[in-house]
């Protein structure tokens, strides 16, 4: 009996970003009508672990004092063996970075076939096949991933939420033997402020344009970004007037950024202003006039005027997100 | 000493007149040390020919140095200029006539001439010489201005010549007062010296007097031949030298071509870089200064000053040994920031009235900076790297280059394989949305004129005018090749273009790489096709236009009429001239890469072009290029954002304002 | 220390939209009348190594598996001044998955002798897989660190590096003993440096190695696991949505809630 695996960090918790990992594996195992098992590494809480058993057949609990936080080879080790002695048809994991780096390592270990940025999966005539979207988003493939296991990356909040299954699952300790790495030491892990980051890696940006008029409803769409975690940033013509710092200029000769979601208001939109902003995966606009140049860009917006309008914005996203 | 023959004795109440021979020796030495120097250093620069075509340069020597028509373009200082030049021109011819007449006993200073001449003329001239010196004393004391060079030299000179001027009079009032001259008073001035110094002063005292001035005047006189050359006043010659080897194309062709095949650095970076020429420019300037008020980027506050550029050049030329030593950076004015603010708009080679090309030098150190350091500013670096990798500086378009033929039949040379007019659009034209319009209506225009046209489409690439004015002279010659090699392929014989960049371009620097061919402005194009009657436009506008002169249009190609003559048909208001237009017209401030770059607000050259717009009244600004296009759009909302009016001022290009007045009513 | 920094050629990024279109199979996009470019992320590497060869002392071998276009690419590597560059050229029809390419670069390594740092980028702006690095690592059996932004030798050990490495909320330093290898990503301090102009004639006159898959003893058959384990079942242009949605809604509390709701949904995916 085969099984597909989802695979968990303990140190995080089983936020909406794991719910979609276990979302992707239960699908997939039930479409291959195989079992859905969690592994969960490093110290997991009590809490995580009763949540990922709503969702799966069996939960597997892998705690190692050299697991209690990330380390590229010793995290790999753990999995490796876990992964050998499953002989899952493919292990998932979700899209932080250090599952990034896990998953062709992890993948050539089992003799499987590495996959990332899934989007969705499905089992087809014996392969999972993924789809991503590829060429800086100007195409979607289809990849069919043929060396069993599939070790895949996930796009977790893509997925869609798991389904309880009928009972929680049998809660396993699974006991490993480890090696401490004389090879790699972790010296410093760095959390960094938010703020610090710089605009090109944003994920979430709201900008401001020439129609804000001036300094102050600058403050108030600071607001606004701080409700969605996003950064400010600025037309040309607002730091032309010298109304924010000129590094929150995105433009042409400005910085180019990649955010999911690029908020403008009242912003017009004019070319050099659309270069600086060409690879933004959603492109959102709150303006006065519904002809401005800025909606051809825009997935969706909002004719109206921002002083109406980002106050009550702010307020609706806190309280959606909280 | 009535009956007898006019003339003056010379010498009169002076003896020992053969100290002044002797003081003669070391003061023509040291002199001719100062002008030998400057001599060995222009022979240190690298060699080129500006000995061709002397007819002409003759007569760039006789406008300007002799007529002084560059000069006399700031009314006052040709003014006073003109009053010290030709009273200084004057003064020499007398004091040449005095030693002809003195020392080779050729008695030709007497009779009418002496009275005339020697007497009347001298006289009215050393007094312009006088007016004309204190004018400048007092726009220089009185006014001070960053234009020019205020320093202890400046003045010195100005009072050395005023105190050997007034002190000339004094000596010829003594001397027609002591010696009751009968033709005093063919000498006005020192008539009236003579007048004022009788009523308080014995014979005696005038005598004694004049020979202790005489000795003064003489020591000063030879004070300044001994320091002149060493200062700016050697300009007299320097200016001539420089007018005589000035450049005898138009301001756009004055960017001379590497050969990357030899092993010379690329670009300079030493005075030995330069060539004889550069270094004569640098020893030709006056310090008037008129380049740095007219440089758009000093205008707006950068610390680009194309006077300093040349006069810190000009005292490392003096003192530094080592001609191989590096100058950029040597001073703030010549560091990396100072020489990347430069729009290469050439205002500062247009004003020059000694044919000094400060601009040139500028990119000459470019060069070396983008091609021997590889550092450019980092917006100019992405432009550079996109043209490398896609043959466009657009980094970031969306469009590729037969967007905008969109629903419009346009002709593609590849389809067509031949054309009377090839239509080059260049990259603003197709791939800034703005401009996209503009060679729509371009296309429209010519096809309603029944041009047989046709584009290139994506056979074209940037015609390199961006590299070479960012200093990237490899990375032009490469494009600008293989643009010569696709044109020769296609046999193209005629271009238009709407593009100033794009026209210099082909026009004045592809003949060099091989590509020779006839380039016309589209609105010399257009023009001419209204002349021929092939387009009949019918003003509908009630707009009030004024044309902005594209630098690389007009005051670089000498193009000013015909943008003029398709703005007034457009529009049934008269157009309106901006005070400072055609050749001194003000940069919008694209030029020389700048408009890939990111500026500081409050140092933003289109800001302050807006602003002149503003003031005009007009309600449209026609331009003729796609650069001035954006820059404007964006300057002219940014000013007026503070106080938005209820109409305003649009920027059009002259094809579309042609358009508006050709096309069908619809 | 011996540096390899493995690059990757790829189509430009920044290709006009409408002007990117699928080949004729179907299985990948239509490089004709396209530029090619170095990935951003292997000029990143490479400028890392040319970084810490200025500071630290060594060698830098680029080298590229690819068509014979890549030789360009591998010029601009000798116009930065790399001490060797090879270039292992294929003629396959179909693009190498990154299993494949980890082999055939692994196979070139050992044949190259031995690096203490081998650098890739940490993906590239083609397919994205960002697995080169990973594979390869583990073809030769290495420790593997990702989304590397700088790296500085040890001065106390000489055969360490101390490596910092971006992760999710912000970055890890880590020591590590060499042989190592790192996929590197962005940041403003590994900008790619611009060749000089000189450098740029000069590449042109200096040595590129180049080899067939035969002289590492492989051929496409040999590969055949690697290059079967993935399939392109199809790849297509979505239609994008150049029209924007207009949020609807009786009243402006509407049209705000309505608007705050998508937002949510992209800020949350």
């Amino acid at each position: 009996m085969g099984s597909v695996v989802s695979c968990l960090f303990g140190w995080n918790p089983i936020d909406r970003a794991a719910l979609g990992v276990l979302g992707a594996g239960q699908r997939l195992a039930k479409q291959c009508s195989v079992e859905h098992v969690v592994v969960i590494v490093g110290g997991a809480s009590e809490t995580s672990v009763a949540d990922a058993s709503k969702f799966a057949d069996v939960v597997h609990v892998a705690e190692h004092p050299l697991l209690a936080s990330y380390h590229s080879e010793t995290t790999l080790t753990a999995l490796t063996q876990i992964g050998r002695s499953l002989k899952p048809q493919a292990v998932l994991l979700g899209n932080e970075i250090y599952c990034q780096e896990l998953v062709p390592r992890l993948a050539h270990r089992l003799g499987g076939t590495p996959g990332g940025d899934a989007l969705s999966l499905n089992a087809e005539e014996g392969s999972v096949v993924i789809t991503r979207t590829v060429y800086g988003g100007k195409a979607l493939a289809a990849i069919a991933l043929r060396r069993s296991p599939a070790v895949v990356w996930v796009r977790s909040r893509a997925q869609e939420l798991p389904q309880p299954m009928s009972q929680n699952a049998e809660v396993k300790r699974w006991p490993l033997d480890l090696e401490p790495c004389s090879k790699v030491k972790l010296i410093d892990r760095h959390v960094e402020v938010q703020e610090a980051s710089r605009l090109e890696d944003a994920r979430v940006i709201v900008s401001g344009g020439r129609g804000l008029g001036g300094p102050e409803p600058f403050t108030h769409l600071q607001a606004l970004a701080s409700a969605i975690g996003g950064q400010m940033a600025a037309s040309r013509a607002a730091c032309d007037a010298g109304w924010v710092p000129p590094g929150w200029q995105v433009g042409q000769t400005g910085k180019k950024v990649s955010p999911q979601l690029y908020l403008a208001v009242a912003i017009s939109g004019a070319s050099q202003h659309i270069m600086g902003i060409a690879d933004a995966k959603t492109i959102v606009a709150i303006n006065t006039d519904p002809d401005a140049p800025i909606f051809q860009h825009c997935q969706f917006g909002l004719v109206g005027d921002y002083r109406q309008v980002v106050g009550p914005l702010r307020d609706k996203l806190v309280e959606l997100l909280a | 000493m009535n009956g007898e023959i006019p003339t003056r004795e010379v010498m009169w109440n002076v003896t020992h007149v053969w100290v002044m021979y002797v003081l003669l020796v070391p003061t023509l030495l040291i002199a001719g040390y100062g002008l030998y120097r400057r001599l060995a250093a222009w022979r240190r620069g690298r060699p080129e020919n500006r000995f061709d075509q002397p007819w002409e340069r003759l007569q760039l020597v006789f406008r300007h140095g002799v007529v002084q028509q560059a000069t006399w373009r700031h009314r006052f200082a040709g003014f006073f200029h003109a009053m010290i030049f030709w009273g200084m021109i004057i003064l020499t011819i007398a004091t040449t006539v005095v030693f002809i007449h003195h020392d080779f006993g050729l008695p030709i200073m007497q009779g009418q001439f002496y009275l005339w001449f020697q007497s009347l003329v001298v006289d009215i001239f050393g007094a312009f010489t006088i007016l004309g010196l204190s004018l400048a004393a007092g726009r220089r004391w009185l006014f001070p201005s960053k234009q020019l060079v205020h320093s202890w030299e400046g003045s010195m000179i100005l009072v050395l010549l005023l105190v050997i001027s007034v002190t000339g009079f004094l000596l010829e009032g003594w001397r027609i007062a002591a010696t009751n001259d009968p033709w005093g008073a063919w000498s006005p001035f020192g008539y009236l010296v003579a007048m004022m110094s009788k009523s308080w002063m014995s014979v005696t005292s005038m005598q004694w007097a004049h020979v202790i001035t005489w000795w003064f005047h003489m020591g000063l006189v030879f004070v300044g031949l001994a320091w002149a050359p060493y200062t700016k006043l050697v300009h007299p010659i320097t200016a001539v030298l420089n007018l005589y080897t000035a450049p005898l194309k138009p301001i756009g062709a004055s960017l001379k071509p590497i050969d990357f095949e030899s092993d010379a650095p690329l670009g300079v970076n030493s005075l030995g870089g330069f060539t004889w020429k550069d270094l004569l420019d640098l020893d030709a300037c006056t310090e008037c200064g008129r380049c740095t008020a007219v440089c758009p980027a000093n205008t707006v506050g950068k610390i680009l000053s194309p006077r300093d550029v040349i006069l810190d050049l000009q005292e490392l030329s003096h003192t530094t040994k080592d001609f191989s030593a590096p100058v950029i950076d040597a001073t703030q004015n010549l560091s990396p920031e100072a020489l990347w603010a430069c729009t290469t708009c050439g205002a500062c080679v247009e004003a020059c009235p000694v044919s000094i090309a400060q601009m040139p030098k500028i990119v000459d150190m470019r060069r070396h900076l983008a091609m021997e350091e590889a550092v450019v500013p980092d917006g100019m670096e992405t432009a550079i790297g996109s043209l490398e990798a896609r043959g466009h500086p657009y980094s970031g378009t969306k469009f590729s280059r037969l967007d905008w033929t969109k629903d419009l039949n346009v002709p593609q040379l590849a389809d067509v394989g031949e054309c009377d007019v090839l239509l080059w659009v260049g990259c603003g034209g197709a791939l800034v949305e703005r401009n996209q319009s503009v060679t729509r209506a371009m296309a429209q225009l010519l096809e309603k004129a029944g041009v047989r046209y046709a584009i290139l489409g994506r056979e074209e690439r940037c015609t390199g005018d961006p590299a070479r004015r960012m200093g990237n002279e490899f990375i032009f010659q490469n494009m600008a090749r293989e643009n010569i090699a696709t044109l020769e392929r296609y046999q193209v014989k005629t271009l238009v273009t709407a593009c100033p960049h794009c026209f210099n371009t082909i026009r004045n620097e592809y003949p060099e790489l091989g590509g020779n061919y006839e380039v016309l402005h589209h609105s010399q194009l257009l023009d001419q096709l209204v002349k021929e009657g092939k387009l009949s436009p019918k003003a509908r506008s009630e707009s009030k236009i004024t044309f902005h002169d594209p630098c690389y249009l007009g005051r670089q190609n000498k193009v000013f009429d015909e943008p003029r003559q398709l703005v007034q048909l457009s529009s049934r208001r008269p157009s309106v001239e901006m005070q400072q237009s055609r050749e001194k017209s003000f940069c919008c401030g694209g030029g020389g890469g700048m408009s890939f770059v990111d500026e500081p607000a409050n140092q933003r050259v289109n800001h302050e072009r807006s602003r002149q717009i503003l003031s005009t009244g007009a309600d449209v600004v026609a331009v003729g290029c796609p650069f001035c296009m954006t820059m404007l759009e964006d300057g002219i909302k940014t000013v007026q954002s503070a106080d938005p009016p209820q109409q305003p001022i649009q920027v059009k290009d002259v094809a579309e304002l042609l358009w508006d007045a050709v096309r069908d009513e619809s | 220390m011996n540096i390899l920094v493995c690059l990757k050629q790829i189509l430009d990024p920044e290709l006009p939209v409408r002007d990117f279109r699928i080949d004729s199979a179907g299985r990948d996009a239509d490089r004709r009348g396209a530029g090619l470019v170095m990935n951003i992320f292997c000029a990143n590497a490479l400028e890392t190594a040319l970084q810490f060869r200025e500071k630290h002392g060594g060698k830098i071998t680029a080298i590229a598996f690819g068509s014979a276009s890549a030789e360009e690419m591998l010029r601009k590597a000798l116009a930065l001044r790399v001490d060797t560059a090879v270039l292992v050229k294929h003629e396959f029809a179909h693009r190498p998955n990154p299993l494949a390419v980890a082999r055939v670069l692994a196979a070139s390594a050992r044949k190259l002798g031995d690096f203490d740092l081998v650098l890739t980028g940490r993906e590239s702006g083609d397919w994205g897989d960002g697995q080169t690095g990973g594979l390869l690592a583990e073809e030769l059996g290495r420790p593997c660190l990702s989304f590397v932004d700088g790296i500085k030798a040890d001065p106390s050990q000489p055969t360490d590096v101390q490596i910092r490495r971006q992760t999710d909320e912000g970055s890890d330093a880590i020591e590590a003993s060499v042989p190592l290898v790192l996929t590197i990503t962005n940041n403003e301090h590994n900008v790619p440096r611009i060749a000089k102009t000189r450098d740029v004639m000069q590449a042109f006159k200096q040595p590129l190695t180049q080899w067939s898959l035969s002289d590492l003893g492989l051929d496409e058959s040999s590969l055949a696991d690697e290059l079967s384990s993935t399939e392109i079942i199809e790849l297509t242009i979505p239609t994008k949505q150049t029209k924007c949605e207009f949020i609807t809604g009786d009243s402006l509390d509407e049209r705000i809630e309505g608007l705050a709701k998508r937002i949510v949904a992209v800020v949350q995916s």
